[in-house]
């Protein structure tokens, strides 16, 4: 994709507007291209400044009473909160690519020593450190915040093909923290969120077709990932935790039917 | 005849949606009094209108109805003062951007100082593009949604939104509220 294209197109993806395939054309040309980064960056600079420094006016009661008077059947108050998550899983996206663009050097450096590492880790197991590491970078590693299997699991149906099976460990001293939907090669997959301790864990619940190669658990930087069957789905770990509390955690993973 | 049915989903469609239809309608008319108007009228609009609601974007059939009654109020206020209407021609609306005469840099520092600043930039912006602005980046419906809003095409919802973008940049960066990002 040419630099002409993509700048045509990088408010389109910013917006969430774009085909999958054309966001990861854009995503690809971005990986490359200084000015477009800027122009991004830019882009979620003037949408901050817009939803944090403008006022957004609530309807005042007495207009709410008005209506409500007119109305034909009693409504419960409004609870509606603005927009909806599927744009705000676009932000969150955005946000990442943002901040690990200002990370700069940092994270593409670990992304080149990974790609030219000579030990052909498979792309799924790039993939998945990145997406780890960019979520580390952005403001927020979850869209969906909730420490309630019960809101976490909806949240994903219709956002991913299948929408995995959500267990909270908090007793066991691994919390759930809420969830995310992240690409892995071409699939959008959900990525559940747990915390040990200080440690943030990632959970790739991978559809079907993805078979990851992995026999033992893969180390890079520091991080791990580690297989794990959750409820019958493929899933993989990837933390930063000591390899006991690692292998800990995919046992309760294991464990779940 | 009433079709209750439909009438009860215009009822809860505004009410659900009562905030961004005061915010659209303050952003777009500058005052509290005839915001609440103008949503009012529109409710009692959609609700006579209810029958030949045919599905479809809920939220944008009901913003639709709520923007087209600001604007009714807008024409009849500027009847008199003979401004340019909302939907004139972009250059036009652009040359009645105020230049800035604000500055002090020892300001900029103060988060209340910048959120008035900000109100004031988008403020300033010609309604055309301070509401694309609204519908895009606070209330967050999709270029579809806005298309339906404005009754436009989608170009030109991309288009507005393109250019509000760089005006309000602009005017952001020139007296310092927002800093100009510079690269990597």
């Amino acid at each position: 994709m040419d630099c002409k294209t993509a700048a045509e197109l990088v408010p389109l993806y910013f917006d969430g507007e774009l085909d999958r395939a054309t966001s990861r054309e854009v995503e690809a040309h971005l990986d490359t291209c200084a000015d477009c980064q800027a122009a991004l960056i830019e882009l979620d600079a003037l949408r901050r400044a817009l939803r944090h420094d403008v006022p957004r006016f609530s309807a005042p009661d007495t207009l709410r009473r008005r209506v409500a008077e007119s109305a034909t059947v009693a409504m419960p108050p409004s609870s509606d909160r603005r927009g909806s998550s599927r744009r705000r899983t676009w932000l969150a996206l955005a946000a990442s690519w943002v901040l690990a663009f200002t990370a700069g050097g940092f994270t593409l450096g670990m992304w080149n020593q990974v790609a030219s590492s000579g030990h052909a880790e498979s792309q799924l197991d790039r993939d998945l450190f990145a997406s780890h590491w960019r979520a580390l970078a952005a403001a927020s590693p979850i869209d969906v915040v909730s420490t309630d299997q019960h809101t976490v699991k909806p949240w994903f149906a219709g956002k991913v093909a299948t929408a995995p099976v959500v267990r909270d460990f908090a007793a066991q001293g691994y919390a759930l923290m809420g969830g995310r939907v992240d690409y892995v090669g071409n699939e959008r997959v959900p990525v559940l969120v747990y915390r040990h301790g200080k440690h943030l864990i990632d959970v790739f619940v991978l559809p079907g077709p993805v078979t990851h190669e992995g026999h033992e658990a893969v180390q890079m930087q520091g991080y791990s990932l580690e297989n794990a069957n959750l409820g019958g789905q493929k899933a993989i770990i990837v933390s930063d935790m000591d390899r006991d509390e690692l292998l800990h955690f995919r046992d309760l993973l294991n464990s779940v039917t | 005849m009433m079709a209750t049915g439909n009438r009860a989903v215009v009822d809860d469609l505004a009410l659900r949606h009562l905030d961004a239809a005061y915010n659209l309608g303050r952003w777009l008319l500058g005052n509290e009094q005839d915001a609440a108007d103008a949503v009012h009228d529109a409710y009692l609009r959609a609700a006579r209108a209810c029958d030949t609601y045919a599905g479809g974007n809920a939220r944008a059939w009901w913003l639709a109805i709520v923007r087209n009654c600001c604007l009714a109020r807008l024409a009849l206020r500027n009847k008199e003062k003979a401004n340019v209407a909302i939907d004139d021609n972009p250059v036009a609306a652009e040359r009645l951007m105020p230049h800035d005469e604000s500055g002090g840099v020892e300001d900029q520092v103060d988060g209340a100082i910048r959120r008035r600043q900000m109100a004031m930039h988008l403020d300033r912006l010609p309604a055309m593009f301070r509401e694309v602005l609204i519908l895009r980046e606070i209330e967050e419906l999709s270029y579809r949604e806005i298309a339906d809003v404005l009754e436009a095409p989608i170009g030109t919802v991309m288009s507005r939104l393109a250019r509000g973008r760089a005006l309000l940049q602009k005017a952001l960066t020139d007296d310092g509220t927002v800093e100009a990002p510079h690269g990597l």
